[in-house]
């Protein structure tokens, strides 16, 4: 550990304390972490399950290699080739490189803002079950012997069910959707966290920039899963149920498949790979001990690759004829990105740049990083051009490419985070010299296995073939392929004995063990349950470094030594079950629908008991009548920004509800006009009577605007009755819409009649769904507010309801104008 | 930045977490905003009905689901009186959601040409 000035020497023989103090914390056992809510635990559970799922896509990897090393392979056969690819790609994506992300959100971000927990800690518990429930459920195909086989992007038509016949893309699409609950909850959570958690003076300035990529990783998340979520939707209708959504002989397009997949894809490679370049963000100015070069222009590039990487997606879709305005205008978009890109790249070499350097394990990939990752941000930008893309596209070119980005960038920065905060983890630090080893052997592994890929493809060899004549003058460098392959195994078992070797018997790391800049450093290793005894006060940026290194203007936090002298009892969030028992009355219900109906509904209402269970288990038995001032700092719903992190939590739910909606309702609109058959929409709506529906709804909202102004003045009588008639008016609205579609089927309009019906009945169904849970939710809130168990004290949560109930209204005003009016 | 907080964290007219009241708001202009809602909504129907409004159905009709929908955003939803945070959290979502569904329409030949006829988009 490096020495700094007397104030960081005092400081470490308080972290000692504060360690021993920690030590003493029962550790406890099984159940213990089955119930925990702490954002730590939960970060290594994620860790750990990513790892796993990272070995297995791994090994399916080396099983791909295996049968392309030689011509005319026999290893595996055509089907299981597909089924491993496609398991291949989609583990990579959704169970490793993802949630390994989130293992270090989970873990490092309280720390680095100076909090104590994520702002919902029982919704990161959901969140991570929900995502190892997920895992098991996708990968429990291969025991059945129906693994999703249609590739990681399940490009319709092959996808439905006249061309994927068996559950194999059943369990691809529901484990998909299964899991984006995970990750659309996980990112509300993280991003409500970083904006209202912030220690006191933690401006969005002073913000380690690892802190700053996971806050626009989850912008990206909140708002990329929800089209994604609509085109599974869709999926799942055209393959359970017989809609035509993606099929032409129905009117429908692929197109669209291929447009909702890249809009939520596009931003997937910046959901994997933002993480990685703050991860190496952090550790480069650590080795080299400098500070991070550019910060503000590393801020500014970060938020811009967010902004611009919704409006690329249409590169991956050069060869299906778009036309060339499109392809232009998508081309122009993907080369932009160039630009933050490259601003990055220089940065980092500048960091560097004359820095004293330390060969250690985590700047070896954190180094290694920014060389895989320009090749393949080199090879990227040769994919923006139109013509160039489509002489790479589909060819082994495009593998090389994105394997030099995600695995030369993504799993390089993983591996160098994994080394660098290993040791605030678990106290122990990973033997450097077998750190090493797996490093070069990684390093050289996996250029001998993606670089000739490069060849690969220029000689014309297509991607997806399960195997290949000889004598096409590829058979060498297929070999070479699976030698890179296999030595990236060999790399991989350096590491887990690495681990194994470590966790026993590992050199202590103390609480600072690479002279760190942020405020993790700061505590023991591993930090207390509470990880602050006292929340830090930040003055500076690279607070941690500027408070041990102090110069000519100041040190960096108030006061160091207080981080880790508890002043006084401090209450952390109590263990709670209801997370995974909530998560495995879901996986019921997904299940379900491979199993037969009565199962479904069975896990449906499991599903609802356990939410309602998970919603009201802080609800008092009596409520605290009690006023507190706004912006009381003793209410733990109130961040340092005086907001309640419910109610932006909501907002932020709404914000990604945006696009849900938006994507529902973007297809009914494309899709108008393409039906090949009656109902039309002129044939069958009635306008007359969803006027009187959009009445009630409108007036739904003025009564729950009163109910709001009510408990917001003490009048927990007025709120009820309030509550009780907007409930109601809700029902009526609900009334009206089985009315319509009771009325539309004996009209001969079923779900499955034309694209008209599918798409209608899809968009104003979901419409309903919404509504469905407001009221439950106002009928629960009426409910506890007539038990007393909820008072006046408690207006947020009725807050809440309102927002979502007016936003549930909006999206009704967006339906009746664009499907009623405008027909 | 410097200091605690950004200064407009604690900038807006009222409450910025869930304080006893959004200022400028009440019962009164609550009513307000409903009555508004009706009149627009029964305006929309009746524009539908008239075939001499034919031609401008589409924008007219726009323009005041617009306008409903700003009226409920910013009073009931209090956007107008709450933290700045909540329109941002809200307003670019839903900026980006628009631009998707414009891009859409226009990728399958709604808005004019992506360079091929409408029917090779699909």
């Amino acid at each position: 550990m490096a020495n700094g000035a007397d104030g960081a020497g005092d400081h470490a023989a308080s972290v000692a304390v504060a360690a021993h103090a920690a030590a003493a914390e029962d550790t406890g056992g099984l159940a213990s972490w089955l119930t925990t809510v702490d954002h730590k635990r939960i970060g290594i559970l994620y860790g750990a399950t990513a790892l796993a799922f990272f070995l297995i896509a791994g090994a399916e990897a080396l099983l791909i290699r295996l049968q392309l090393a030689r011509p005319d392979g026999q290893i595996i056969g055509a089907q299981r080739y597909n089924e491993l690819f496609t398991m291949h790609g989609t583990s990579m994506v959704f169970l490793a490189l993802m949630p390994l992300s989130a293992a270090f959100f989970n873990y490092l971000i309280p720390l680095m803002i100076g909090a104590r927990d994520v702002a919902f800690p029982r919704l990161n518990a959901f969140s991570y079950w929900v995502f190892l429930l997920g895992g098991l459920f996708l990968n429990a195909s291969w025991l059945v012997g129906t693994a999703p086989d249609a590739g990681w992007f399940g490009y319709a038509p092959l996808t439905t069910k006249p061309f994927s016949v068996g559950p194999h893309s059943d369990f691809w699409l529901l484990g998909l959707l299964f899991l984006g609950t995970s990750s659309i909850l996980a990112s509300l959570n993280f991003l409500v966290t970083i904006l209202n958690l912030r220690a006191p003076g933690m401006t969005f300035l002073r913000l380690p920039l690892f802190v700053w990529t996971t806050l626009v990783t989850n912008v990206l998340i909140l708002l990329a899963f929800p089209p994604i979520t609509v085109a599974l939707i869709y999926l799942m209708f055209d393959r359970f149920f017989g809609t035509p959504f993606y099929l032409p002989a129905g009117g429908g397009s692929p197109l669209l498949w291929q447009h909702l997949f890249w809009i939520f894809g596009h931003p997937e490679v910046y959901i994997l790979i933002l993480p990685a370049m703050g991860i190496v963000s952090e550790v480069l100015p650590t080795f080299s001990r400098k500070s991070l070069f550019g910060y503000p222009s590393m801020v500014y590039a970060t938020a811009l690759i967010g902004f611009l990487g919704f409006g690329v997606w249409a590169h991956h879709m050069f060869a299906v004829g778009m036309g060339p305005i499109a392809d232009a205008a998508f081309g122009l978009t993907s080369m932009l990105i160039a630009i933050p890109t490259g601003i990055k790249i220089f940065n980092w070499l500048s960091t560097m740049w004359g820095g004293s350097l330390r060969f250690q394990a985590p700047f070896c990939f954190a180094a290694a990083f920014v060389g895989m990752f320009t090749i393949g941000g080199l090879s990227g930008i040769m994919h923006a051009s139109p013509p160039v893309d489509l002489q790479q596209t589909d060819s082994y070119f495009v593998v090389a490419h994105f394997h030099y980005v995600l695995f030369g960038g993504t799993v390089l920065a993983l591996f160098a985070g994994i080394y660098y905060w290993f040791p605030k983890m678990t106290g122990r630090l990973l033997d450097d010299r077998l750190g090493q080893l797996h490093f070069w052997l990684m390093l050289i592994g996996f250029n001998l296995t993606f670089f000739p890929m490069h060849f690969l493809g220029l000689m014309g060899m297509p991607r997806r073939i399960y195997t290949y004549a000889p004598g096409l003058g590829w058979d060498l460098w297929n070999l070479v392929c699976t030698v890179g392959a296999g030595l990236q195994g060999v790399s991989l078992l350096v590491f887990l004995a690495n681990v194994a070797k470590s966790l026993r018997t590992g050199a202590p790391a103390g609480p600072d063990p690479w002279d760190g800049r942020t405020l993790e450093w700061a505590l023991p290793s591993p930090p207390p349950v509470y990880n602050f005894a006292t929340l830090p006060t930040v003055l500076r940026r690279d607070a941690l470094w500027q408070a041990k290194h102090p110069d000519a203007r100041g040190p960096g936090l108030a006061d160091l030594r207080a981080l880790v002298t508890p002043a006084g009892p401090i209450h952390m969030p109590q263990p709670s079950g209801w997370p995974l028992l909530t998560a495995l009355a879901m996986i019921v219900l997904v299940a379900g629908a491979l199993l037969h109906l009565g199962v479904v509904i069975v896990g449906g209402l499991l599903t609802l008991l356990a939410a309602l269970a998970f919603a009201t288990e802080l609800v008092p038995a009596a409520a605290d009548h009690g006023a507190r001032a706004v912006g009381d700092h003793a209410d733990p719903h109130i961040g340092a920004t005086g907001l309640d992190h419910r109610k932006l939590g909501i907002w932020v739910f709404i914000g990604s509800e945006c696009l849900f909606f938006g994507t529902l309702i973007s297809t009914y609109m494309v899709y108008r006009g393409r039906s090949l058959q009656g109902p039309y929409p002129h044939d069958i709506l009635n306008v007359p009577l969803i006027t009187v529906s959009t009445f009630v709804l409108l007036m739904s909202s003025f009564t729950m605007v009163l109910g709001v102004a009510a408990i917001q003045a003490r009048d927990v009588r007025a709120a009820r009755r309030w509550l009780l008639a907007t409930a109601a008016l809700g029902t009526v609205f609900l009334a009206g819409q089985v009315y319509e579609f009771n009325h539309f089927v004996h009209e001969g309009l079923g779900l499955t009649t034309n694209l008209f019906a599918a798409t209608f009945y899809v968009m104003v169904g979901f419409h309903g769904a919404h509504v469905t849970v407001g009221v439950i939710w106002l009928s629960a809130l009426w409910y506890l507010l007539t038990r007393g168990r909820l008072g006046a004290r408690d207006e947020a949560l009725v807050d809440m309801a309102g927002l979502y109930w007016h936003f549930v209204d909006v999206v009704w005003i967006a339906i009746f104008t664009l499907v009623y009016l405008i027909q | 930045m410097s200091g605690h907080r950004a200064p407009e964290l604690h900038g807006g007219e009222a409450t910025a977490g869930h304080g006893p009241a959004h200022a400028g708001a009440g019962p009164r202009t609550y009513l307000v905003v409903a009555m508004f809602l009706l009149a627009i909504t029964v305006m929309e129907v009746w524009i539908f009905y008239v075939p001499a409004l034919a031609r401008v159905l589409v924008p007219i009709l726009l323009i005041l689901s617009t306008l409903k929908f700003a009226l409920v955003a910013m009073f009931y939803m209090h956007l107008k009186f709450d933290h700045a945070w909540f329109s941002y959290v809200f307003i670019g979502p839903l900026i980006i959601a628009i631009g998707l569904a414009v891009a859409l329409l226009w990728l399958f030949g709604h808005l004019g040409t992506t360079g091929v006829p409408p029917a090779g988009a699909g």
